[in-house]
């Protein structure tokens, strides 16, 4: 499994450079390592609480049938999110 | 370790050790706590609150220990009520709950990585703990294992393997429990390292978290070993199944519709024996009691008000065994998932849905269904207007008016015909009512910071049957208890209401008892509440016998037809019944405004008392209910007030509507 290194932390939080995207733009099925969750509301702390640390892989299981929220798999387990949360979270592939 | 009966036998001298279950939600700690403890002692609410307190009493090699079950949380960290409660009674900053001696960290071993985040908080606190690792069989056939001896020695801290159903584990967690209270507490996770290799520029509790969780992976390196499933297993399969985009969807659908029709058609035949019990035991009373007001008092005022209560029981331990079946599974999260998109729209989530589609069989099980909401802004909000669905009270309503005074005329569509579309749009206009509602308050009076919606999906396992049939057993004894005496107690001033002043025919008058029974009910405080409010009700077309049949509504929506009965000098009818309900629309139907042979019951009329009942709060049993489930006397005040409101603007513009049309 990959794991993080601390090294690897992007500090360029808020502006997702060319090789990075967001969680939410992803392919259903496919997975991501994450690099970083922006903000510093009670949203993305509750976010890196249930895992979704830097460096941490993440696989997008599948959206609601409406189309939101997504189901992810990470560190063992399915967590669910909404889309305008996922934005939140960059990915580096 | 056995159950003590009351305590005694207790030395007094032996101060009973206090043991908190701290854990994540799904992680089979109510499982644990019942397996420990058996049936809790205390349930109530924390003093302020309306988070739940459930503590239980056992005994281990003699000395008793109190188990106090804390709400399922992710984090120390607060963000919401019930998180806070948590971090208050760890602290022992609680009036009445002991600080506790030893904190049990219950932990799920097929998740260990995230579960273990709560547990590197909890070494913090600097108080003797002890990791219970529960579905370590399940973990087993998911191909996971734990190395629980090399674990203890790096937390420096016991980790016990339980399994609770079959009690393996207990015997020595139990004395862990024992020996950690007189022991040192552990220390504290050294994040040091890890947070020196984070930016510095981010905020304290984020570096936190991602520390932890640095901290947490090479804490767990070489103790948790992953194999490739042995076999796939039958829940593997299930899963499968239910996320399947189409297959998960039909299942979906069909568990909502066996949900639904089981509380609204299964629990008929309950509640009907129920009520002909009572009816029985009514009648029983009336031929042994004299003649007199106290036997009205005990048929009409108690007997009634009782069967008033029980009758929701068979809907509300129904309504229970299947939540507590669906949580029990782990399917509970995966209906809110997939419901989500729907609700969040208007401010609410996911997790509203059960709760709201319960509501349109009876509100009472539906709000009470709203404990399964973590966040208690939405819990709120979900009480709130849960109460807006059509409930199968209402049906009886909209099924008479609709039939006698909405002409059968077809609407363009074959089979379809003018009354359907009537009941039809009774119903969406509760549910737009609702969406409305929600949609406004969640935006003005409950805006506050943003509350994630970020929810685990626990994998298929099975339910258990003992605690499912707790749950469902826990729920029908606290309506009982503490929502029963006020409505029964409230039916009882009804009675009072409707009964005195008592009516007396002028001496030597034979009056037959329809018309003696109208007469009374039309002089009492009652009679006279419907002609003070008359000019309040007027602009709605209603009379003041109208008026007044739906203040007699107050314990339960349906009572105003049997109300319409007597104070049309109809008698008791059973509007239930056909030939009592085809007569009571033609007594409607030929009621004239007092002092003119004006028609009273016109189709705007009809409308206006449809849209009246759709709206309205006339439900004494939700009331208290909401009082109960939200801790507190406001609410009920405030959803009595708005609903009554809202009911009166609706009437009142289908009524003028209608008038003006000339319907």
């Amino acid at each position: 499994m990959p794991r993080r290194t601390a090294k690897n932390i992007m500090p360029n939080r808020g502006s997702p450079s060319l090789n990075t995207s967001t969680l939410e733009k992803i392919r259903i099925g496919s997975t991501a390592c994450v690099s970083d969750v922006q903000g510093e509301d009670s949203t993305a702390l509750r976010l890196l609480e249930m895992g979704l640390t830097p460096g941490a892989s993440v696989k997008v299981v599948a959206a609601a049938p409406l189309g939101d929220p997504l189901e992810l798999e990470l560190r063992g387990y399915r967590l669910s999110i909404r889309r305008s949360d996922a934005a939140r979270v960059a990915i580096a592939r | 370790m056995t159950h003590p009966s009351g305590g005694q036998g207790d030395p007094d001298h032996v101060r009973p050790i206090t043991v908190a279950l701290l854990g994540n939600p799904n992680t089979g700690k109510s499982t644990l706590f019942s397996a420990l403890a058996g049936i809790p002692t205390r349930i109530g609410n924390y003093p302020g609150v309306t988070v739940e307190e459930k503590v239980g009493r056992f005994a281990h090699a003699g000395r008793p220990i109190d188990l106090i079950d804390l709400p399922g949380t992710y984090s120390l960290r607060a963000q919401s009520p019930d998180e806070q409660v948590v971090v208050d009674v760890l602290q022992g900053r609680i009036e009445g709950v002991a600080q506790p001696d030893c904190i049990v960290v219950v932990t799920d071993a097929t998740n260990l990585e995230r579960n273990l985040f709560l547990a590197s908080q909890a070494l913090d606190l600097g108080r003797p703990l002890i990791i219970a690792l529960t579905l370590s069989d399940l973990a087993q056939q998911k191909g996971i294992s734990i190395n629980a001896a090399e674990l203890s020695h790096r937390l420096g801290c016991p980790v016990v393997p339980v399994v609770a159903p079959t009690r393996t584990g207990l015997a020595s967690l139990g004395d862990r429990i024992l020996e950690s209270v007189a022991a040192d507490p552990p220390a504290a996770a050294d994040l040091g390292p890890y947070l020196a290799a984070i930016d510095a520029g981010r905020p304290a509790a984020a570096r936190e978290a991602i520390a932890r969780y640095a901290w947490i992976e090479r804490l767990l390196d070489g103790v948790v070993r992953r194999e490739a499933a042995v076999a796939v297993t039958l829940g593997d399969r299930i899963d499968a199944l239910l996320t399947h985009r189409l297959w998960g969807t039909l299942v979906f659908v069909a568990t909502m519709l066996a949900m639904f029709t089981s509380i609204f058609w299964l629990a008929a035949p309950l509640m009907d024996l129920i009520s002909a019990g009572m009816d029985a035991i009514g009648a029983w009373a009336e031929s042994v009691l004299p003649e007199g007001a106290i036997r009205s008092l005990v048929v009409n005022g108690v007997i009634a008000g009782v069967g008033g209560v029980v009758v929701f029981v068979p809907q509300i331990a129904m309504l229970f065994l299947f939540i507590a079946l669906l949580e029990g599974c782990g399917y509970l999260s995966r209906a809110a998932f997939l419901m989500d998109r729907l609700l969040c729209g208007v401010g609410l989530s996911g997790k509203s849905f059960i709760p709201l589609l319960s509501s349109f069989a009876c509100a009472i099980p539906g709000i009470m269904a709203a404990r399964t909401i973590e966040n208690p802004r939405d819990r709120l909000l979900t009480i709130l207007v849960a109460p807006l669905m059509s409930c199968s009270a209402r049906l009886p309503v909209y099924l008479l008016l609709c039939g006698a005074f909405v002409p059968d005329l077809p609407v363009g569509i074959p089979w379809l015909r003018l009354p359907a579309v009537v009941l039809t749009a009774m119903y969406a206009l509760g549910v737009v009512v609702a969406a409305i509602t929600a949609f406004v308050l969640s935006r003005t009076i409950f805006r506050g910071p943003p509350q994630p919606f970020v929810m685990e999906l626990p994998g298929w396992r099975w339910p258990r049957s003992d605690v499912v049939l707790e749950r469902s057993r826990e729920a029908a004894w606290s309506f009982l208890k503490n929502a029963g005496t006020l409505i029964v107690a409230m039916s009882i001033v009804i009675w009072a209401l409707g009964t005195y002043p008592k009516f007396a025919p002028e001496a030597g008058r034979q009056v037959p008892e329809a018309e003696a029974r109208g007469e009374a009910l039309r002089q009492s405080f009652l009679g006279m509440a419907g002609r003070a409010i008359e000019p309040v009700v007027r602009p709605l077309g209603w009379d003041w016998r109208i008026g007044c049949a739906v203040i007699a509504s107050f314990p339960a929506r349906e009572v105003v037809l049997g109300t319409l009965g007597v104070i049309y000098n109809l008698g008791d009818v059973d509007p239930g019944a056909e030939e009592g309900a085809s007569e009571l629309a033609r007594r409607l139907k030929a009621a004239t405004w007092d002092g003119s042979d004006r028609r009273v019951f016109t189709l705007p009329v009809a409308l206006s008392i449809m849209v009246f009942f759709a709206l309205c709060a006339q439900c004494a049993s939700t009331l208290v209910v909401i009082g109960k489930e939200t801790g507190s006397r406001i609410w009920p005040i405030v959803s009595f007030t708005f609903m009554t409101l809202l009911a009166w603007i609706g009437a009142f513009a289908i009524y003028q509507i209608g008038s003006r049309l000339g319907w």
